[in-house]
């Protein structure tokens, strides 16, 4: 059966191939109820996740209210102190509306996937997204504390708290 | 698990080279005639050598040969790592002087790089590979390669009709015998490309030996659930993902040796039965994903599904890709080819192997789409739809 619209359930939204592919990695966790998640084709850059949020999904979760969804994005954060990822942030959540907030998710590489893959030692996307589901599995923070990836601690755990039960079985 | 397939002359493949080393999930996409399922054709042959078939003109055919080059020998060989050891089985075949008949030019077996045997024509050694030890009774006792290093002393020599693949001839010794272990995991492959029209769900037997069009079903599932009786709450518990409403399954027997498989529904306290046959094709599928994955948990097999999106909605096809990929992460290995985007983007760059051929008479070339630059960037499905991949 597809994912039930009528039970809670998470919409993954990535904005280009090498999020998608993160996502794909975190399905393959065992203890991870996929049929209570969907990964959505990729939207083509961080503006067009905005985008096609705004116009596709924030109908549709309306309309079923048990959806959430996690955007992933990359927050092209290049400066040398590291500080427009929050700005970044910041804007995406000004986007959102004020009835889903708590409902929408964003996460993502503090710069890039690519990155993150390099500073993970060419680490498959996949092998990444595997070891993210296996932290949020057994509360542990081996990958997501990453430096790349630490950033997204406030977003995580609000996810977490509202994904968990649903999502990974043995919770 | 299948390390790596060579294939030499046979139909599009031409030293062609599939290397799955590490990949416990990964996926061939191309356009239709690249060679996919060319790839299921040569893993078939070996399933049918494990199967006990040894007539080569029941393996191979002249129409085989690369475009007719019947001077130039058919070449197949695997590796396969089974129990820690790398065992290859090389099988070279060519066309008699009179062009009639194909006969074995060449065959070998190795283990960890030392014979079990080898052949040349109809010349066959067969080398002991065990080491025989002095057990405290007194007995002797052999012990097989998995646990020991290989020590191959020449123990016979013998001739072999040209005609007839050696592998299946000769006499295995035990489980743990490395033949043994060799040709049960070819005859446990499973090769699907399910035609569900021909899955009635009637059987009059039971084996663990699924035919490709999926048409001894009934058969499969029996032997299955006859061998291994745990397998029953496996495939009922993904069952009932997909098909909440399912109540059982069962075999009834209506014959002497025959059984028909009945699959009861229960909603709203009212139930329905419906015979197996009636199903729809898609629901025939899950039943097939259903027995794999339940094979896999007991036997950990090598699986071919050509196209496994067939017949299944779309808002399925993600999900039925995922349930594969995820039951063979830590067991077993599966290879399935797509067209469909859906089941596509389930896989990723390192586990996509991308085919193409030029023309007809050209050969399949192979890549793995993660060494390769797509023209749409970002994404292959785009450029599969415009037709613009090239090797």
């Amino acid at each position: 059966m597809s994912v039930n619209r009528h039970q809670k359930h998470l919409l993954v939204l990535p904005e280009d191939k090498a999020n998608r592919q993160i996502a794909n990695g975190f399905l393959l966790e065992l203890s991870l109820n996929s049929r209570a998640v969907q990964v959505l084709q990729f939207a083509g850059g961080w503006g067009n996740v905005i985008q096609e949020f705004l116009h596709d999904y924030v109908p549709t979760m309306r309309k079923y209210p048990q959806t959430m969804i996690a955007l992933l994005i990359d927050f092209d954060d290049y400066k040398p102190n590291f500080s427009s990822n929050e700005d970044r942030l910041n804007y995406i959540k000004s986007q959102i509306p004020d009835d889903l907030e708590e409902k929408v998710f964003i996460l993502g590489s503090r710069t890039s996937p690519e990155k993150l893959k390099t500073a993970m030692n060419n680490k498959s996307f996949e092998a990444i997204g595997e070891s993210l589901a296996k932290d949020c599995a057994e509360n542990t923070n081996e990958t997501w504390g990453h430096d790349h990836l630490k950033h997204n601690d406030n977003e995580l755990k609000r996810m977490i708290s509202s994904v968990k039960p649903f999502l990974f079985t043995d919770y | 698990m299948l390390q790596r397939l060579y294939v030499h002359n046979f139909r599009c493949l031409e030293n062609f080279e599939l290397t799955l080393k590490d990949l416990p999930s990964s996926l061939l996409i191309g356009k239709n005639g690249a060679g996919k399922s060319t790839i299921a054709f040569a893993l078939e042959m070996f399933q049918s050598i494990g199967r006990g078939i040894n007539r080569v003109g029941q393996l191979i055919q002249t129409k085989d040969f690369n475009r007719g080059r019947s001077n130039v020998p058919i070449r197949f060989e695997i590796e396969v790592l089974l129990k820690n050891q790398l065992y290859k089985y090389v099988l070279a075949l060519a066309l008699s002087d009179n062009f009639k008949e194909i006969l074995v030019l060449e065959e070998q077996l190795l283990v960890a790089g030392s014979p079990v045997y080898l052949r040349e024509a109809a010349q066959l050694k067969l080398y002991s590979n065990n080491i025989q030890s002095q057990t405290p009774q007194g007995k002797r006792m052999a012990l097989f390669s998995n646990q020991f290093p290989l020590n191959s002393q020449l123990m016979s020599e013998f001739q072999v009709d040209l005609h007839l693949v050696a592998l299946p001839l000769i006499q295995v010794q035990s489980e743990e015998d490395p033949l043994y272990i060799f040709k049960n995991w070819l005859s446990r492959m499973i090769i699907l490309a399910p035609i569900p029209s021909l899955m009635t769900g009637e059987s009059s037997g039971e084996t663990l030996e699924p035919k490709r069009d999926g048409s001894n079903f009934g058969e499969w599932f029996s032997g299955l659930l006859s061998r291994y009786p745990a397998a029953y709450t496996q495939a009922d518990r993904y069952l009932r993902e997909v098909m909440p409403d399912i109540e059982d399954f069962q075999n009834e027997k209506i014959g002497k040796d025959a059984k028909n498989m009945i699959v009861r529904f229960a909603a709203n306290n009212a139930e329905f039965s419906v015979d197996f046959k009636d199903l729809s094709d898609g629901e025939k599928c899950f039943f097939l994903c259903a027995v794999v994955l339940a094979a896999n948990k007991y036997y950990s097999p090598f699986c071919f599904w050509d196209e496994p999106d067939n017949y299944l909605s779309l808002s399925e096809v993600g999900h039925f890709i995922t349930t594969l990929r995820r039951s063979f992460k830590s067991s077993g290995q599966i290879l399935v080819t797509s067209h469909n985007e859906e089941a596509i983007r389930k896989f990723s760059d390192e586990n996509t192997f991308i085919l193409d051929r030029k023309s007809h008479l050209e050969p399949t070339l192979i890549r793995l789409l993660s060494e390769i630059e797509t023209s749409v960037k970002g994404d292959i499905v785009k450029s599969l739809i415009l037709g613009d991949i090239k090797l």
